[in-house]
């Protein structure tokens, strides 16, 4: 038994002795999903601009095909074809506002991984817990294919695969399959699969739980087998487009890209795909035959296929749409799969927002009227109209609402508000609403243009075979 | 309450209701009704079965309110109540989520059919380390046993075996009737 194997094992156990009072044992689900004889097969890699902050550490750690940016340390871990992007992270004196707390930040903040096995997963935003402000923590902690932890820290936690935990603290938890959990803070909580919760205490509750049998036809996971479904398909159908390029060291786009736009070199973009003005399009993402309107984004592992984008929309981490025309300013969020057909498109109205871990999977054209808010499993009208609702209707409520599987309890006003402020957050933080002429409203879209890669690789064979050097970067 | 000894205040085993693992609610309530008939009518009624093994020693205790418990509707939106209940939604929000499913069920359905069917051990809940108390065991301790605890009862042992109950009921009654006496004594 080499280094990394028996650092996988301690990983292991240490997550098992985290989650024992929920009686879980990682190991049967994990064992064989990080493919050990692979840890040496693929170099790790991080950018390097201007405008980014740069202090990565790394020890002790497996980092095959992973990619980094900014401030981040990682020990005793094994990432597989992660992502972690420490570009949002808070600045020695900035601020943070919570509640009637206005916490001054006295150091730069850092996203610390430790004794952690991640598997394709995103790491991403900032920490917002007012406790550890500096220090995105994520300690003891399993996550499997396609979840994301965003501004999540995590303490002894295991995320099932296309699961998100997002702007929430987390400690010994089991985030299950395809569940997003937006809560603030939850602790020795086994989230089931299929969950879609978003909590905001004192001002709202949603929770919709997707019906089980129907979600294992898009995704499944037990202990003893790789993810399975569509989702799983989708994705690895396409794996061999970033295969190139991450095999070609200079890749050129083939087609012309604003100046005030950011094409990732670690994107795949088929044709024929044309960007507007101020668009991101992130590493990881997949564009084909589709159009993006000014100011959209393509997020991370993000698939738009002969799709238009009208401008400004957010396609959160993992979001994915399919033969679809959507309107101004729409919000998908993480993980949705939207997948209309050639002959049956699916249209979205503007300013419509896709709740996070949407399915809308149709046979026959349909066309969600602009200003709703959709969400849980949807492949037909009927569907639509059972599992949405205008935001007009929403911002009314004011106590409670039920509908099928969706609980709701507060105030709709407030629910509709923080989507909204959100995803304007978004936008702005992307270089969506950047002006060339007096260079106001700077974003990723414009900051990432000016990035280089530099790789990194691992012992080749012996002992620490798969794991990489004690490394330090830093300008 | 130096006065009042547990061996006093207790009922003993051989007065209490009690049922072999495998009888059935029914059965149990017929066990409850022929004890209460036999036990001095002017003292509280009692209000739990015991539930024995094989070797007449005791397993569980079935409460009124397990006996409730047992009888509300088991459906799938049942389930739903208890797996949403842990995602912060207010205690008005599940009550009124079960109202309206509640009203789409008779909760008191064939519970004839029920009281044949629902067997002792499948509502019956186990003594916790808690719940026992040696009968000569202070009374102070006896309730704070049942204070912390928040018990209706306290199990007696003498040697390990149970050889009574301790009801709060009579605890109650004892201490008040400990002031009634010393509210005499002072005038």
């Amino acid at each position: 038994m080499n280094a990394l194997e028996k650092l996988f094992i301690r990983i292991v156990q240490r997550v098992n002795i985290n989650l024992r009072e929920l009686e879980f044992d990682a190991k049967p689900y994990v064992w064989d999903l990080i493919p050990k004889n692979q840890m040496t097969k693929f170099y790790a890699f991080y950018g390097i601009s201007p405008d980014h902050p740069l202090n990565l550490q790394f020890k002790h750690s497996g980092l095959a095909g992973s990619y980094f940016l900014g401030q981040c340390r990682v020990s005793n871990s094994l990432l597989y074809k992660c992502d972690v992007r420490g570009d949002e992270l808070k600045k020695k004196g900035d601020r943070f506002q919570f509640k009637n707390f206005n916490i001054p930040i006295s150091k730069d903040e850092e996203i610390v991984i430790e004794d952690s096995a991640f598997v394709k997963t995103l790491i991403h935003n900032f920490s917002h817990d007012p406790e550890t402000l500096e220090k995105f923590f994520i300690k003891d902690t399993i996550s499997t294919h396609y979840a994301n932890i965003h501004g999540s820290p995590s303490d002894g936690c295991f995320l099932g695969p296309f699961s998100t935990v997002d702007l929430t603290t987390m400690r010994d938890c089991i985030i299950g399959t395809f569940s997003y959990v937006q809560a603030g803070e939850i602790s020795h909580l086994n989230i089931e699969p299929g969950t879609v919760w978003v909590r905001s205490p004192g001002a709202f509750n949603f929770l919709y739980r997707y019906p089980i049998e129907k979600l294992k036809d898009y995704i499944y996971f037990k202990a003893g087998i790789k993810p399975q479904g569509i989702l799983m398909d989708f994705v690895e159908n396409r794996k061999e487009d970033f295969q190139r390029v991450f095999d070609v060291v200079n890749i050129e786009p083939s087609f012309d890209v604003p100046a005030t736009a950011s094409l990732d070199r670690y994107a795949v973009v088929r044709p024929s795909t044309r960007i507007g003005e101020n668009v991101l399009v992130s590493q990881r993402a997949y564009i084909e035959n589709s159009y993006l309107g000014k100011g959209a984004n393509a997020q991370e592992n993000c698939y738009i296929i002969n799709s238009r984008l009208a401008g400004n929309n957010v396609n959160a981490h993992g979001a994915k749409i399919i033969e679809a025309d959507v309107g101004e300013n729409v919000f998908v969020g993480f993980n949705s799969f939207l997948h209309g057909q050639p002959e049956n498109r699916l249209s979205i109205g503007k300013e419509s927002i896709i709740m996070p871990h949407t399915i809308i999977d149709i046979a026959e054209p349909l066309a969600i009227p602009a200003g709703h808010i959709v969400w849980g499993l949807v492949t037909n009208q009927d569907d639509l109209e059972a599992h949405s609702i205008s935001i007009a209707e929403l911002s009314k409520i004011k106590t409670r609402f039920t509908k099928g599987n969706m609980f709701f309890e507060g105030s709709g006003e407030n629910f509709v508000s923080a989507f909204q402020d959100r995803i304007h957050h978004i936008l702005e933080a992307n270089g969506a609403y950047f002006n060339s002429h007096d260079n106001s409203g700077q974003g990723h879209a414009q900051k990432n243009q000016n990035m280089s890669f530099n790789t990194i690789q691992p012992y080749p064979r012996g002992e620490y075979e798969g794991l990489f050097p004690t490394i330090m970067i830093q300008p | 309450m130096d006065e009042y000894f547990i061996k006093d205040l207790m009922v003993p085993i051989s007065e209490y209701a009690t049922v072999p693992v495998g009888a059935t609610l029914f059965e149990a309530y017929l066990a409850l009704e022929k004890a209460q008939e036999k036990y001095d009518h002017d003292k509280y009624r009692h209000r739990a079965i015991l539930v024995l093994d094989k070797n007449n020693r005791v397993i569980g205790k079935v409460g009124q309110l397990d006996v409730l418990r047992a009888l509300e509707p088991k459906n799938e939106n049942f389930k739903m109540f208890e797996d949403i209940s842990k995602y912060e939604f207010s205690s008005q929000f599940i009550l009124s989520l079960r109202e309206q499913y509640l009203m789409q069920d008779e909760p008191l359905s064939n519970i004839c059919k029920k009281g044949a069917q629902i067997k002792v051990e499948d509502l019956m809940r186990a003594p916790t380390e808690g719940e026992y108390v040696e009968e000569n065991t202070t009374l102070n301790t006896a309730i704070h046993q049942l204070v912390r605890g928040s018990h209706m009862a306290l199990l007696v042992t003498r040697n390990n075996e149970i050889v009574g109950i301790l009801r709060l009921a009579d605890v109650f009654a004892a201490i008040f009737h400990t002031m009634k006496k010393c509210e005499i004594d002072n005038q």
